[in-house]
């Protein structure tokens, strides 16, 4: 293979980790607070299309971006009242977040843009970073992409940061392990849990951002294709750590991206074969072979006060 | 705010048998429209089917209520579907795309007095109620191959393609690899298919986008589009990119947003609206024709990009459609 098709394969991994990346990072902010979040796949849908309707409205990509990143915070938003107020069961109140984008899209994407003709947004620019995008084989790699690209980067390791390195990291992550013990210290499970999540919600809202207004340009009904659900096994595959679970969006990626590849250059494997591989690690991950991946403790488990 | 909710729950039970109720008018002859998972605006092949059903209403100047579809939501609805339609004593039932074959060849033996039109269905059986509507993929898509290689001039050109599950999609793809070999034979033809089968393959332009990337990096220059949205997402790339992009199924001109015009050269076109409308002509004039018909498949017009393509180039696609049509050429796709 010449240089143009390896540079160009690891190029596409970083695009196909993207959505990815923000999925898990996602889940990473709600889970390490102790609510678990199904619902980022229909969060990426619903934000998918608010922010394409948003853009092709307003005529701005920008104005499309924010309020992707607002349906993103507010579908969380519903998703920690039903869990932290009201108890909920969360993987119910996710799979109903899931089920609802699915509906809601699909009816609002009818009503408003049924008989139009085909509408589309020009999608983001795509950035070359001066300098750095020079550098030979690293530069085109990973400095010549569109912005989300290297939003998520960047992101990857400030969540790092805020969980590892500030006090609210460390109060989110005691609230995700012990509310008990965290409460008695004074720390406002209840606070830290609502932020957490709807912040994660925006970053699944950006994720939806990723793919009408920078992959695709459209719309289409189930264009999140099961993304959300990857990206949550990113989160495990990383082992609930932002660079981990980047890493493991990485990997999926450049499977999905080889995938492409091999099969583009007709090599005999079947391409089944390769798109299997990444739910196949998963589970090697998830039965305990490569090291344990254990979530926070109180993970899934409403708080109640006593 | 319990109370409130109550009553858009009561006005919502209430109002849905008036809403069964607007089909039930007085009609002598019914036509009605069962389509495969997706939607009647989808742009492709359930539009059409639609928008047949409604051409050959309007034909026969049956009023607005004899005619109506059933949107399928899940593959396991394809029968009930048929039934609440013959039920309401439907006479004409078309069911769109490949995947409702076995459920509409069922379905015909289970209703003989009702006739089935199925588009792009192979059947086991031969029943007199029965017409199953299929194209020649393989010959549009080697004219969308002959094309592409004609304009392309890196000598690369590449295709996007749905699942392999899906037979016509598969035509379409061995017609276009050989179309282009037949004026090169030493062209590169670049594939892929989607891996996610029947479930994600129709529905991921990201996929198709990101695929059409990875073959114009290779130096492809032409690209073909042939799994719904997927095969979309792949001719909007190849639009933001400045390369030449050719569609399917429909005259994509009309299904693609603005910007891919320019770069549209064409689409590899399946004939569904005329072909779903004779039948339905014939069957309410008592002669319908039951069995294996084919429908034509050709290219659609240039449109935007009819100024950019040489007329020795159009002159070529013309003879090779002649070609295949009175058998000279052959597509060598085995079927």
């Amino acid at each position: 293979m010449d240089m143009r098709i390896i540079i160009g394969l690891f190029a596409l991994t970083l695009v196909k980790a993207t959505p990815l990346t923000l999925g898990a990072l996602s889940g990473v902010f709600c889970e390490r607070s102790g609510v678990v979040n199904i619902g980022i796949e229909g969060m990426m849908l619903t934000s998918a299309f608010t922010g394409f309707s948003a853009a092709f409205f307003s005529g701005s990509a920008l104005v499309g971006i924010a309020v992707a990143l607002a349906t993103g915070g507010l579908l969380a938003l519903l998703h920690a009242v039903l869990c932290i107020r009201f108890e909920l069961n969360q993987i119910i109140s996710g799979t109903v977040i899931n089920l609802m984008a699915v509906g809601v899209t699909g009816y609002f994407n009818r009503v408003i843009f049924s008989g139009r003709t085909v509408p589309g947004v020009e999608t983001l620019p795509r950035v070359e970073i001066p300098l750095l995008a020079d550098i030979p084989f690293i530069g085109p790699i990973l400095f010549q992409h569109q912005p989300i690209v290297f939003t998520t980067i960047i992101l990857v390791f400030l969540v790092h940061i805020v969980l590892f390195h500030t006090p609210w990291g460390l109060r989110t992550r005691a609230v995700g392990e012990h509310p008990r013990a965290a409460d008695t210290l004074g720390i406002d499970v209840f606070k830290v849990r609502y932020i957490n999540v709807v912040v994660g919600g925006m970053i699944a809202g950006l994720a939806g951002a990723f793919l009408t207004l920078e992959a695709v340009g459209t719309f289409e009904k189930l264009m999140s294709n099961g993304r959300g659900f990857i990206a949550l096994a990113a989160m495990v595959f990383g082992k609930w750590s932002p660079v981990g679970a980047f890493g493991a969006a990485l990997l999926f990626g450049f499977a999905e991206a080889l995938g492409v590849r091999l099969q583009i250059e007709n090599i005999g494997i079947p391409y089944q074969f390769l798109g299997m591989l990444p739910y196949l690690l998963t589970i090697i991950v998830l039965a305990g072979v490569v090291g344990r991946s254990t979530p926070p403790a109180a993970s899934g488990q409403p708080y109640r006060k006593e | 705010m319990k109370r409130t909710l109550l009553w858009v729950i009561i006005a919502i039970v209430a109002l849905t048998p008036l809403m069964a109720g607007c089909g039930s008018k007085e009609c002598d002859f019914r036509i009605g429209l069962v389509t495969d998972v997706g939607e009647v605006d989808d742009k492709s092949f359930n539009e059409a089917a639609w928008n047949a059903t409604k051409q050959a209403a309007d034909e026969l100047k049956l009023s607005e209520d004899c005619r109506g579809y059933i949107e399928t939501q899940d593959a396991k609805d394809y029968i009930p579907n048929v039934d609440s339609f013959v039920s309401e004593g439907v006479k004409v039932i078309v069911t769109s795309g490949f995947a409702m074959a076995q459920a509409t060849n069922d379905a015909a033996k289970k209703y003989p007095d009702v006739f089935f039109i199925g588009t792009d269905q192979w059947y086991n059986e031969q029943l007199p109620n029965l017409a199953g509507l299929v194209f020649n993929e393989d010959q549009s898509g080697f004219l969308a191959g002959a094309l592409a290689a004609l304009m392309s001039k890196s000598g690369i050109v590449g295709g996007v393609y749905g699942t392999d599950v899906v037979p016509p999609v598969v035509y379409f793809r061995e017609g276009y690899e050989n179309g282009a070999k037949y004026i090169n034979p030493n062209i590169k033809t670049l594939g892929a298919y989607h891996p996610g089968g029947l479930a994600t393959g129709f529905t991921d332009p990201q996929w198709g986008g990101e695929t059409a990337a990875t073959m114009m990096d290779q130096g492809a220059d032409v690209i073909f589009g042939a799994g719904g949205k997927t095969g979309n997402g792949a001719l909007e790339e190849a639009a933001k990119r400045k390369v030449w992009a050719i569609g399917v199924d429909v005259d994509q001109y009309y299904t693609l947003p603005d910007s891919v015009k320019p770069y549209l050269l064409s689409s590899a076109m399946k004939a569904i609206v005329p072909g779903v409308v004779d039948l339905i002509k014939k069957a309410e004039a008592g002669s319908f024709t039951s069995g294996q018909i084919f429908g034509a498949a050709a290219l659609a017009p240039y449109h935007d990009t009819d100024g950019s393509i040489p007329q020795a180039v159009k002159d070529k696609i013309a003879e090779i459609t002649k070609g295949i049509a009175d058998g000279s050429i052959s597509t060598g796709v085995k079927k």
